[in-house]
């Protein structure tokens, strides 16, 4: 009898996946075959027919059900008749498949599933994520008990394959626990004292959905919510690359922000960012949305070609659209048809064109602003460059009347007329002897200082390039704080896309290609011939807006606008599967697709398929409701489970896909800073607007960008925003922040990992022992023991009350710490007086310093590092 | 000790610890944690090292660790190792179209028209035993020619710098993909578990004349989890971020409050059974590790002044290429698997008259240094060190042949040099070569692709077989390219 747990890990997941612990031989060959044949075979027979070996494909019906000279390569029933069963199983080295001398070998257990599935009449399927969701019927568990706990259909889902796994739901998590759980995923924040008390004094049969409702009413969800967002539209405040020019996308981000709070539903987030500038009468908000596509990086090195840098551009554009809204790796496709996924490279560069009207030209200009961009600036803005320039005028002048002196020259000439001119290196030649005072550039200043201070020691000089140096600095500042968003546009003239051989820009080939949706979506009628020819009347607008022709009529090239509508169209098998995958994911850690990145053949099956695809069409029928989805997550009995675990669980389900048990995750680095703020009480909230610059060790900028960057802390309240406005510097992200995405391209899935560095982040850094501090404070002002307070702090990092004999390790580290302190009150009033916030004189130091490292101890608690 | 063996021992031991120390958290780290409430007894069991991979390497591996000495923004090749007497006899005259054959440049020199040869500015001489031909620029690697083995036929697909950077360092000209520093330490693991297993440290030219940036996919983890990315060290204060308690936090309070972290995060496993909580406890001991064993690390107190001496004057300034290269065979000792030394500053499109001889100044002792240093220590045997950029320059001029001041050459990635010292490696070897202007590497080329496998088959690893499925495909770092370089194997 086959009995997978005694098998391979790998195999037996697959297994487990598919729901069998017993060996009913029920194969799914999409599940199960296909994963198989899709790594070990398709790499030579599949769909890439560059490599494509002995004519044959195994990924398409016909190829593998093929009979050829008598050899038919999968003979349903008959193993013994079918050649890929003899060839895998074969001892001779020149007929095994696959050959000796490829990496991926065939597994005993692979062997043996391919060939019951093949003994069992070899069913086949096209791969699941290729055909639309189908929307199942809600199972009902057997056991009525476990029937009553069915909150609602995800749990009816969950729970029917827990009872066939012969597993039980864990208890619902105490009621601190779950409000912390989801304060915590709704609003990135954690819940509140009197939340807590209100939520435990609720006794209500629906106590619970209200304060879900309160959470996702609350302007913070959108803040929350929006940083996922920012991973995957490659998010930041400056191009990245040489130079690393700040931009000013904020408003865009802000965009993103009031979309989520307002509900817009997903359809119509995705046309307005994809497309907004295309929809007729574009408002500026829809112009503004559709920024999304310039948040990627600008490479504008000296000495760039142009064009290598605008191509690279329209691939992240194309490659990140596929990722969000199709789960597909297109990149594979730049050069070659895809290995795996029916992607043909014409598929790839069909979409290109799509992205390749844009009228940006590659050329480095406008430093972050590099156009089309959109002028949103203010009166102050302007009025601030105005100033600088005069200042920087004024300065020019002055620099001018004294190089006249220090190198003489006939007037009106550049210093590089006169003789001493030959002694300046030859960089400083060009960029400060050629070059009039009033056009010196930051570089060139920042190369000067430095020489004349070595060669030639004139404090006058030095003190004068000094502040020319600040001078540009300023005038550089406000030019690039004036307000300009970078936007989509579309030439009028369009360009002509031809694919490009292995996807250099220089090679094109003469294989043109307009814009069109990938073959594979077409349906297999149109596949054939009309290869670009879009089904213009079958994509269909979005809830709500209003859709116009998508094309003139007999434009057979698709635009951004009909693309984006077709996303979100009942013709795109994926966009609700990839969306619902990765809110499944942001709650439970891992999605049904644990490759939420990728749904093509190679990607992993999902755990739950009836329930993704439940959830694809339930959320398609609420109109693209992101909130709903939501809702409907986290009111389920499944969330709410308690995520304790047991030794005999743990071993059954290490990685808790099953969910027997309720989520429990590290939560990312930019929520542990947010929740240090809360409940230290010194979050500022306030909403959208420029990037702020928190604290930060010195020099980080300056290192990395050989001193021509500085970091500018800012002081007060915008120390303590939220980690959605911290200012991000593409080429050197802020230090606070751990295993966050790079922000260089698009990222669907951040890694969860536990460093060292991590640990010295949240014990060292100032922002959380100023947290610390101020937690202390806050205890010292209030309770009124050592008890009260203990109990006071432990509440506001884990919602919950310690228990005696946790509080009795704490009050014991407390008069250890007392008299640590006691002995060096002079360390005391440092370790108390970290951070700018400030700190009542009143406070005895050494009291207040015990505390503080209480409290980080405290803030540094697994539970307070975990959403439980 | 003999590798196999080593390797076998090596192996019993992961499969006795499991995939379990770090980030995956299985049942095997909670249990021996069981034992042991605190989890202080995993970390001190006489244990050194994190595993990586169960199954590798691949075969014995000549190599143990890498440092790379990478000098960003393209050394000349043509003014530094590779010799061409027909430059001198070509120079101020077009050089040959047949020889240019029609070759994209950066726009720097793309667009001009004239492309005047222009002869070496240094002087050439041949060295030791082998016969290297060394610039008189860099005397003290002259005075090493004997240990390095040189490649004078690399080529490379890029023109710009961080393409060509990322190109070296991923094997993608784009970024995001795992640097050779992660890919090494996600399959081989560590050494050690004081120190990361990849370090980073970065320098500049003095006059900051060049603008090329360290970005940090330079030694990202891409797709791998981040715990594989290079940990760089900083130039001033803190090496590593984060590193000081902050003013007024003894290291004895610091030792009470995490004991009570650990006591309290242990009552919370036993209470839920989470193996993640395990893990937490075991790297806030090794964040408490850290912080003794890099100013040890940085404590040149106990280096004796010839050592010293050796690495040059700014040796002891935090931040210098000297000071980097001596740290570097102080990690090198210390277990560290991969040491990354990026200089930038060798970027002279307008003043190689001035600058080239001040950067091979800055960088050549340091790096003799250090390669002497680990020979006397017995370290170079296991030891590899690469010195070389992101390609070479333009055997032709930029700028105009009578603006001397403002000589200068340009990107050039059709044929530059880049040498190699220590483990694996035939010394005092020099491989391939490029056409008599220096211009393409014509004789036994070497891609990119091709010396990453070769750096991967020293330390053991089928650079076809070292791969990570992610987006449905198993990446590598030559991506489906590369030849392992076998005639420059010692």
């Amino acid at each position: 009898m086959f009995n997978p747990w005694t098998l391979a890990r790998p195999v037996l997941f697959a297994a487990f996946l598919a729901g069998g612990t017993q060996a009913a031989e029920k194969i799914d060959f999409n599940r199960q075959i296909l994963p198989i044949l899709s790594d070990a075979c398709f790499h030579c027979h599949g769909p890439d027919p560059e490599t494509r070996e002995a004519r044959l494909r195994l990924d398409q019906r016909d190829g593998l059900f093929r009979t050829r000279e008598g050899v038919t390569v999968v003979a349903p029933g008959q193993p013994d008749a079918s050649e890929l069963i003899l060839r895998i199983t074969s001892p001779h080295e020149d007929e095994v498949m696959p050959p000796r001398k490829v990496a991926r070998q065939l597994k005993p257990a692979e062997i043996d599933l391919l060939k019951r599935w093949v003994a069992g009449g070899a069913p086949w399927g096209a791969h699941w994520a290729f055909s639309p969701p189908q929307r199942p019927a809600v199972p009902v568990p057997a056991d009525p008990q476990l029937a009553a706990r069915v909150s609602n259909p995800v749990d009816a889902f969950i729970f029917a394959r827990l009872e066939r796994e012969k597993l039980a739901p864990a208890a619902e998590a105490p009621p601190e626990t779950l409000l912390r759980r989801v304060t915590l995923e709704l609003t990135g924040l954690p819940p509140t004292p009197a939340e807590l008390d209100a939520f435990a004094a609720d006794r209500s049969p629906d106590a619970y959905e209200r304060v879900v409702d309160r959470l996702l009413a609350s302007p913070r969800y959108g803040e929350r919510w929006a940083w996922d967002w920012l991973d995957l539209a490659r998010f930041a405040d400056t191009n990245g690359f040489q130079g690393d020019p700040e931009r000013t996308m904020w408003p865009w981000r802000d965009w993103v922000v009031n979309a989520l709070n307002a509900n817009m539903p997903f359809d119509r987030f995705t046309i307005e960012q994809l497309a907004g500038d295309l929809l007729p009468g574009a408002t500026t908000e829809q112009k503004l949305a559709s920024g999304f596509h310039r948040n990627n990086m600008f490479n504008g090195e000296g000495g760039r070609i142009p064009e290598e840098t605008r191509v690279e551009n329209v691939f992240d554009r194309v490659e990140t659209t596929a990722t969000v809204w199709l789960g597909l790796t297109f990149t594979c496709a730049r050069c070659h048809d895809h290995k795996y996924d029916p992607i043909a490279q014409q598929d790839y560069y069909a979409l290109f064109d799509i992205f390749n009207q844009l009228s940006e030209t590659g050329r480095n200009q406008g430093g972050g602003q590099v156009p089309p961009v959109m002028d949103l600036s203010t009166p102050a803005e302007q009025e601030r460059v105005k100033r600088a320039n005069a200042k920087l005028d004024a300065l020019a002048r002055r620099v001018d009347a004294f190089e006249l002196k220090k190198f003489p020259r006939p007037e009106g000439r550049p210093v590089a007329d006169s003789p001493d001119a030959i002694k300046l290196p030859g960089n400083l030649y060009a960029t400060h002897a050629k070059v009039e005072p009033r056009r010196r550039n930051i570089n060139g200043l920042l190369e000067a200082l430095p020489h004349f201070q070595a060669t030639d020691p004139d404090p006058e000089y030095a003190k004068l390039l000094e502040e020319h140096i600040a001078a540009v600095r300023e005038r550089d500042n406000a030019t690039a704080r004036i307000t300009r968003v970078m936007i989509m546009d579309e030439l009028k003239e369009r360009r002509e896309t031809f694919v490009l051989t292995r996807g250099s820009y220089e090679h094109k080939t003469d294989q043109k290609v307009v814009g069109a949706i990938p073959a594979l979506f077409r349906g297999a009628a149109e596949a054939g011939g009309a290869r670009a020819r879009p089904a213009h009347g079958k994509i269909a607008g979005p809830s709500g807006a209003d859709s116009p022709p998508a094309a003139a009529p007999g434009e057979p090239r698709l635009n951004r606008l009909d693309l984006a509508r077709w996303l979100v169209s009942p013709g795109n098998p994926l966009a609700a599967r990839v969306t619902v995958n990765r809110a499944w994911q942001a709650f439970f850690g891992t999605g049904f697709v644990k490759t939420a990145e990728d749904f093509g053949v190679q990607s992993e099956p999902p755990s739950h398929p009836e329930l993704l695809d439940w959830l694809a069409t339930e959320f398609v029928a609420r109109g693209w409701d992101l909130k709903a989805l939501h809702r409907l997550i986290v009111t389920s009995a499944t969330y709410r489970q308690s995520s304790r675990v047991t030794p005999e669980l743990l071993e059954r389900d290490p990685d808790n896909r099953l969910l027997a048990r309720g989520p429990r995750h590290r939560m990312p680095s930019w929520m542990l800073r947010d929740q240090a703020l809360a409940a230290a009480g010194l979050l500022h909230e306030q909403r959208g607007g420029p990037a702020v610059k928190p604290y930060q060790p010195a020099g980080i900028w300056e290192e990395a960008t050989f001193g021509k960057k500085t970091y500018q802390q800012d002081h007060g309240d915008a120390l303590y925003r939220r980690s959605l406005y911290v200012f991000w510097r593409r080429i050197v992200g802020p230090t606070t922040f751990f295993d966050a995405g790079a922000r260089q391209v698009c990222t669907v899935k951040v890694a969860r990992t536990n460093t060292p560095l991590h640990a010295l982040v949240t014990l060292n850094d100032p922002a959380y022992v100023e947290a610390a501090r101020v937690l202390a404070q806050g205890a010292l002002a209030t309770a009124t023991d050592d008890s009260g307070r203990v109990d006071q702090v432990f509440r506001l990092v884990t919602a919950r009350r310690p228990s005696a004999a946790e509080r009795d390790i704490l009050l014991r580290r407390l008069a250890t710490l007392r008299g640590q302190f006691a002995a060096d009150p002079k360390a005391a009033l440092q370790l108390a007086s970290t951070g700018e916030a400030p700190r009542p004189g009143s406070l005895d130091p050494v009291e207040h310093a015990a505390w503080t490292a209480l409290c980080s101890l405290l803030l540094n608690l697994d539970e307070t590092l975990s959403r439980e | 000790m003999d590798p196999i063996l080593e390797g076998r021992q090596l192996h019993t031991r992961r499969q006795f610890f499991g995939r379990s120390v770090l980030g995956l958290g299985t049942a095997a780290l909670a249990s021996l944690l069981g034992r042991d409430a605190f989890g202080a007894g995993l970390l001190t069991a006489g244990r050194k090292g994190v595993p990586g991979l169960p199954h590798l390497p691949h075969f014995a591996p000549k190599v143990k660790r890498v440092i790379y000495l990478f000098q960003n923004g393209a050394p000349s090749h043509v003014d530094l190792f590779d010799y061409k007497p027909m430059l001198r006899q070509w120079h101020g005259r077009q050089i040959p179209d047949e020889v240019v054959g029609g070759k994209r440049f950066s726009t720097m020199t793309g667009t001009q028209t004239e492309r005047p040869v222009l002869g070496e500015i240094t002087q050439f001489r041949q060295h030791g035993r082998s016969g290297a031909w060394v610039s008189s620029f860099l005397p003290k690697t002259a005075e090493i020619a004997d240990d390095l083995c040189f490649v004078k036929s690399m080529y490379t697909e890029a023109v710009n710098h961080a393409p060509g950077i990322t190109f070296f360092l991923t094997g993608s000209e784009m970024a995001g993909r795992p640097s050779l520093g992660a890919w090494l330490s996600y399959g081989l693991g560590s050494e050690t578990e004081d120190l990361p297993a990849f370090v980073v440290m970065t320098s500049r030219d003095k006059e900051a004349s060049c603008g090329q940036i360290f970005y940090d996919f330079y030694w990202g983890s891409g797709f791998l989890p981040t715990k594989y990315q290079g940990v760089a060290f900083r130039g001033s204060g803190d090496p590593v971020l984060y590193l000081s308690n902050p003013a007024g936090m003894s290291r004895e309070v610091r030792r009470g409050m995490l004991d009570d972290l650990a006591h309290l995060n242990a009552i919370k496993r036993e209470e839920f059974g989470d193996p993640e909580i395990a893990t937490r406890i075991a790297q806030y001991e090794m964040a408490y590790r850290m912080q003794t064993s890099v100013p040890e690390l940085t404590d040149l107190s106990r280096e004796p002044e010839s050592v010293l001496a050796m690495y040059g004057p700014d040796v002891k300034r935090q931040g210098t290429y000297a000071y980097n290269c001596l740290m570097a065979r102080r990690l090198a000792e210390r277990g560290v698997r991969f040491v990354q030394v990026m200089h930038a500053g060798w970027d002279q499109h307008r003043n190689l008259n001035t600058q080239l001889k001040i950067q091979c100044e800055d960088t050549d002792a340091p790096s003799a240094a250090l390669v002497k240093d680990l020979k006397q220590r017995g370290l170079l045997e296991d030891t590899l060190v690469i010195w070389g950029g992101e390609f070479g320059r333009t055997p032709f001029l930029q700028g105009k042949i009578d603006e001397v001041k403002q000589w200068g050459r340009d990107h050039h990635p059709y044929g530059f040099s880049l040498w190699m010292a220590g483990a694996g490696v035939k010394p005092g070897f020099s491989y391939g070569a490029t056409d008599e202007f220096g211009f393409n590497a014509v004789e036994n080329r070497v891609h990119v692709h091709d010396f990453q496998a070769t750096i991967l088959h020293l330390l053991g690893l089928n650079h076809e077989q070292l791969t990570f499925k992610f987006q449905g495909r198993n990446f590598r770092l030559t991506d489906v390219h590369g030849h392992v370089v076998k005639p420059i194997l010692a």
